[in-house]
């Protein structure tokens, strides 16, 4: 499996924070390739246009007011799946082949596998994959695949006018992250960082994030795991209980084998 | 009073109405089918028993109805046996000597009623799993409208009862058929033999005996 993986590249976006204008053309871009359609907008006192993402919204741009040492902040967030090195939903869900995971780092649903169970929204740590109670199966942003395999860019990349989107090796990603969090520093920004958890063995997502001690206000959790407790102790209780109910089976014949049936007096 | 507790030769007496033995069933059935599409959820190398049920994702629409069929079942179920469930002093002495019950060692076996303490523990711990079961797996058919957070400490629940249900299900299953022979028929035409009556659930038999000479 390493060996597979070490023969191409992993792939990652790289969303630089402080270059975003909020013009949501990613949103559109989005929408377009992946023939999503419109959904009706309500205002809710954002520019944001929807409260959350759904099956059919996969890349969403949160605006959220905040101040920050005494400074109203507009903190934009550009909020879809981040493709985890250890995906949640694919560690929660039950139907072989619904959840995959490339050897490029992309994490995609195949929705003729999923049977709706919902178990991968328990499972990921970043609330992304939305479940359509008309089809019953659940979706999210599958990184434009049909394009990478193509050699293209994903379309959110692909439409960004002020660069803000960077695409490459995972490598060359977190090397440019680098060199724009040493920009951000000498411009003021001393808590400037990537964003790439390693509580989910990292993102092929990732964040430059101008105040990186503020992840919560950019909508981004501070320290993500793909196994929140719930989960690890159902990993527990699960080989717990293959152990326990095959040994019952084995317990009864054993049980059997040294009694028998009980054969009553005459 | 010996020739009441006495066997009475060819005699069969009826353990279970009809309308016991259908609930018993209803209720076996959908929970061996929730078992085998909820194995199927829980194991990846199960998931192919997904296929008897139409498939996952059929298995996943059924599922939830079989639970229906269940906890409807098990209410019926509890109203109809709950009076007879309850431990008294006898079945404390018969829990005791559970240890001579699994040995075979049946002279040091305290006597029991209609049902042994055992079946009433069994009983018991079917009611409370239900409650788990049906409480948890309400939450999980419905995950659209509550938080990640809760589904994950439901699915935990859920799974928590799954695995106090299977155990359950295969000690009753090896008990009430190969181990103790002519107990299944008590399930099947409701009947059982004076001798396996008078074997099994002495005070039982005795009851019995004794009002059909009144």
């Amino acid at each position: 499996m390493d060996a597979l993986r070490s023969a191409g590249p992993t792939y990652s976006k790289l969303v630089d924070i402080s270059k975003c204008i909020g013009c949501k053309g990613c949103e559109v871009a989005c929408k377009e390739w992946n023939d999503l359609g419109v959904e009706p907008t309500a205002n809710f006192g954002s520019i944001q246009s929807h409260k959350d993402l759904s099956p059919k919204t996969w890349l969403l741009m949160r605006f959220n007011e905040v101040e920050i040492e005494g400074n109203l902040n507009w903190l934009i967030t550009k909020d879809a799946c981040l493709h985890c090195e250890e995906p949640g939903c694919l560690f929660a869900c039950p139907a072989p082949g619904a959840i995959v995971q490339y050897t490029n780092g992309i994490v995609d649903f195949n929705q003729e596998n999923c049977i709706g169970c919902q178990y991968c929204v328990t499972g990921c740590p970043f609330d992304i994959p939305k479940f359509d109670a008309s089809t019953r199966k659940v979706s999210k942003c599958n990184m434009c695949v049909d394009r990478v395999e193509s050699g293209l860019e994903p379309a959110c990349v692909k439409t960004c006018p002020t660069n803000a989107i960077s695409w490459g090796s995972k490598e060359d990603m977190l090397a440019l992250a680098d060199q724009k969090i040493e920009t951000l520093k000498a411009r003021g920004y001393d808590n400037a960082a990537v964003y790439n958890p390693a509580g989910v063995g990292g993102t092929h997502m990732m964040y430059v994030v101008p105040h990186g001690d503020h992840l919560e206000d950019y909508s981004l959790p501070a320290d993500p795991t793909a196994s929140p407790a719930p989960m690890t102790g159902l990993v527990f209780l699960k080989r717990l209980g293959a152990y326990l109910m095959s040994f019952s089976v084995v317990g009864a014949l054993v049980h059997f084998l040294a009694f028998g049936p009980e054969r009553l007096e005459e | 009073m010996t020739v009441a507790t006495g066997e009475v030769r060819n005699r069969i007496l009826l353990r279970f109405t009809f309308f016991e033995r259908i609930i018993h069933w209803i209720v076996g059935g959908a929970f061996v089918a929730l078992l085998m599409t909820g194995l199927a959820f829980a194991y990846p190398t199960l998931f192919w028993m997904t296929i008897l049920f139409g498939g996952g994702a059929a298995a996943r629409v059924l599922h939830p109805w079989f639970g229906v069929a269940f906890g409807i079942g098990m209410v019926v179920m509890v109203v109809a046996w709950i009076r007879d469930m309850f431990l008294d002093d006898g079945d404390r002495q018969w829990l005791a000597a559970v240890k001579h019950y699994a040995m075979r060692d049946t002279d040091r076996v305290p006597p029991a009623g209609k049902y042994n303490a055992g079946q009433k523990m069994f009983f018991w711990f079917q009611a409370i799993l239900a409650i788990v079961f049906l409480v948890s797996g309400m939450f999980l058919w419905f995950p659209e409208y509550f938080s990640a957070e809760v589904l994950r400490w439901m699915r935990l629940s859920h799974y928590l009862a799954t695995l106090g249900g299977g155990v359950l299900l295969v000690v009753h299953v090896y008990l009430g058929t190969v181990a103790y022979p002519g107990t299944a028929r008590a399930m099947v035409d409701g009947m059982v033999t004076d001798r396996w009556a008078r074997h099994h659930h002495p005070r039982w038999h005795e009851e019995r005996t004794r009002s059909e000479l009144l």
